[in-house]
């Protein structure tokens, strides 16, 4: 397949709440909103704490650790834009502080992804932006 | 039971690929067959719940599609409305018009749906998969739909040792159905193996592509009604004998198990409004977008063990002539996805069953059934319980 032909990989859209977490990403590092009032880390970002309704909100340093809590290997490309990388790896990471977020678990062989793998956060450049992506731990 | 509330009368057409129909002509063909097949009077239908059709289809669904539906058959609902929650949609119409009933607004509600499915290969599967995917943190990594149902049943191999061809076991069964359904659009093609769903294209691990349902195009109605609406017009109507509603997440990576996803909890509601429980069921219709909801579902719903789902489809018993039939049109694996109406076929085959109209693979035992439905990805549940006697 000609890189040439597949189109640009789609980039989040800018929700309310999340500036941040995206600006943050782009310089390389991983932050999880943070609720003041109940001292709860959660996932995804937005304006008001999803276990207290709290809006009094700051950001945590993530540790970047996590582990695999499921996964697909996808062999058949949604859309143009993942022509090239089929097989990928679509996943559902655990994080170590807990709540769970969606990646593509990266730099490995597909084949080789296992439920409980621990994985380690990386950045994946897509212009504009850098979006947090998952590799395995390499010890 | 008090103010019983019974389904009184169905009609389904045939999924099919209708490029000559819109959403809007698929509807007229629902009601035409519906008058045509139950001789329907305009004081029949006192209420009308309907989905917009075409929702995945690029922005041209009608959401008044009540409001040109009752005009056209000349009626004016007490009760109405147009409402959307995907493959639940039409459990919940259901509930809502038992709601209704029960409290007088009206005797008889129609519910009744119409569905396009766009061609996933040019572009249907990137539309879906930005209506069900959050668009910042999910879409940006490559959504796509059998990648999402995927994350439930790779948890399921991992936690229970499931196998991806105890999922195809659920196709195979699904098939041997549907050959005995005139309707479904398989009827007429070979049985299934767990090779052939092995050995067909891989699409998302652990699914091939006879772990997927077949998209295509349709529609059905259900005509609810109160216990002497019901009476006149069924000779065996199905008593709404319970009914649950749950909704967990709308994003996948939300839920907050994948392992009690929201089906058995309403299942567990319904079954505690019916009185009853999973062991009084003798058949079940459950909402298949893949192999793995059967599978995984049956375990929700208390009907088979923890763990055991693989083993239970393994055991050939939810097949024709099994102890404990599923899915008995062949399932939207097998009789076909009707897109926006998908979620009306499992409510139809339940009722047929319970009403003993379901020709050639009518069940000898169908006095109680369970069928539970769901929208989104896996995120909002219907379970409704049907029975012979209110």
């Amino acid at each position: 397949m000609n890189d040439e032909t597949i189109p640009a990989k789609p980039l989040p859209k800018m929700t309310p709440g999340a500036e941040h977490y995206w600006h943050s990403a782009t310089r390389e590092q991983f932050v999880l909103p943070h609720c003041t009032a109940c001292d709860k880390v959660f996932f995804y970002p937005r304006v008001w704490c999803p276990q207290c309704l709290g809006q009094d909100l700051d950001w945590v340093h993530a540790s970047g650790h996590g582990v695999v809590y499921s996964f697909s290997v996808v062999h058949q490309a949604p859309f143009p834009a993942y022509r090239g990388d089929v097989p990928y790896v679509l996943a559902v990471i655990e994080l170590a502080e807990g709540p769970r977020m969606m990646a593509n678990v990266l730099h490995c062989d597909p084949a080789t992804v296992r439920v409980g793998m621990p994985v380690e956060v990386t950045f994946e450049d897509r212009g504009e932006i850098k979006i947090p992506q998952f590799q395995p731990v390499h010890s | 039971m008090v103010d019983a509330v019974a389904i009184a009368a169905v009609s389904e057409m045939k999924p099919a690929r209708y490029p000559d129909k819109d959403g809007h002509a698929l509807y007229i063909e629902v009601v035409r067959q519906l008058l045509a097949e139950w001789h329907l009077k305009p004081g029949d239908i006192q209420g009308l719940l309907a989905c917009p059709a075409g929702m995945a289809g690029g922005g041209n669904a009608d959401i008044f599609v009540h409001e040109q539906l009752y005009e056209e058959l000349g009626i004016h609902p007490l009760y109405g409305d147009t409402m959307n929650a995907g493959g639940a949609t039409y459990g919940y119409m259901v509930q809502r018009a038992a709601l209704a009933i029960r409290q007088g607004l009206a005797d008889s509600v129609l519910c009744i749906g119409a569905g396009k499915f766009p061609k996933v290969s040019t572009g249907g599967a990137e539309m879906m998969a930005r209506m069900v995917s959050h668009e910042a943190f999910e879409f940006p990594y490559g959504t796509f739909i059998p990648a999402i149902y995927a994350q439930v049943a790779t948890r399921h191999m991992h936690e229970f040792g499931t196998t991806a061809e105890q999922f195809a076991e659920v196709a195979v069964s699904s098939r041997e159905w549907a050959l005995r359904n005139p309707q479904a659009a398989t009827y007429g093609t070979e049985p299934l193996t767990v090779a052939k769903v092995r050995a067909s294209r891989p699409i998302a691990t652990p699914f091939h592509l006879y772990d997927c349902s077949i998209p295509l195009e349709g529609g059905a109605a259900i005509l609810v009604a109160n216990a002497s609406v019901a009476k006149r017009i069924a000779r065996q109507p199905a008593w709404l004998l319970g009914m649950g509603e749950y909704h967990s997440h709308r994003n996948i990576h939300q839920a907050a198990d994948l392992m009690d996803i929201g089906c058995g909890r309403a299942g567990r509601m319904a079954y505690e409004r019916a009185g009853l429980g999973p062991g009084d069921m003798q058949f079940a219709q459950i909402y298949d977008a893949f192999s793995v909801n059967p599978l995984v579902f049956m375990e929700e719903l208390g009907l088979c063990a923890r763990g055991k789902g693989g083993a239970f489809f393994a055991s050939g018993a939810t097949r024709p002539g099994g102890d404990f039939p599923v899915n008995t049109y062949g399932g939207l694996l097998s009789f076909g996805h009707t897109g926006d109406a998908s979620g009306l076929s499992m409510i139809v085959e339940g009722a047929r069953q319970v009403m003993g109209i379901a020709g050639d693979r009518q069940l000898p035992r169908a006095d109680i059934g369970v069928v539970h439905s769901y929208g989104g990805m896996m995120s909002e549940h219907s379970t409704l319980i049907l029975g012979r006697q209110s």
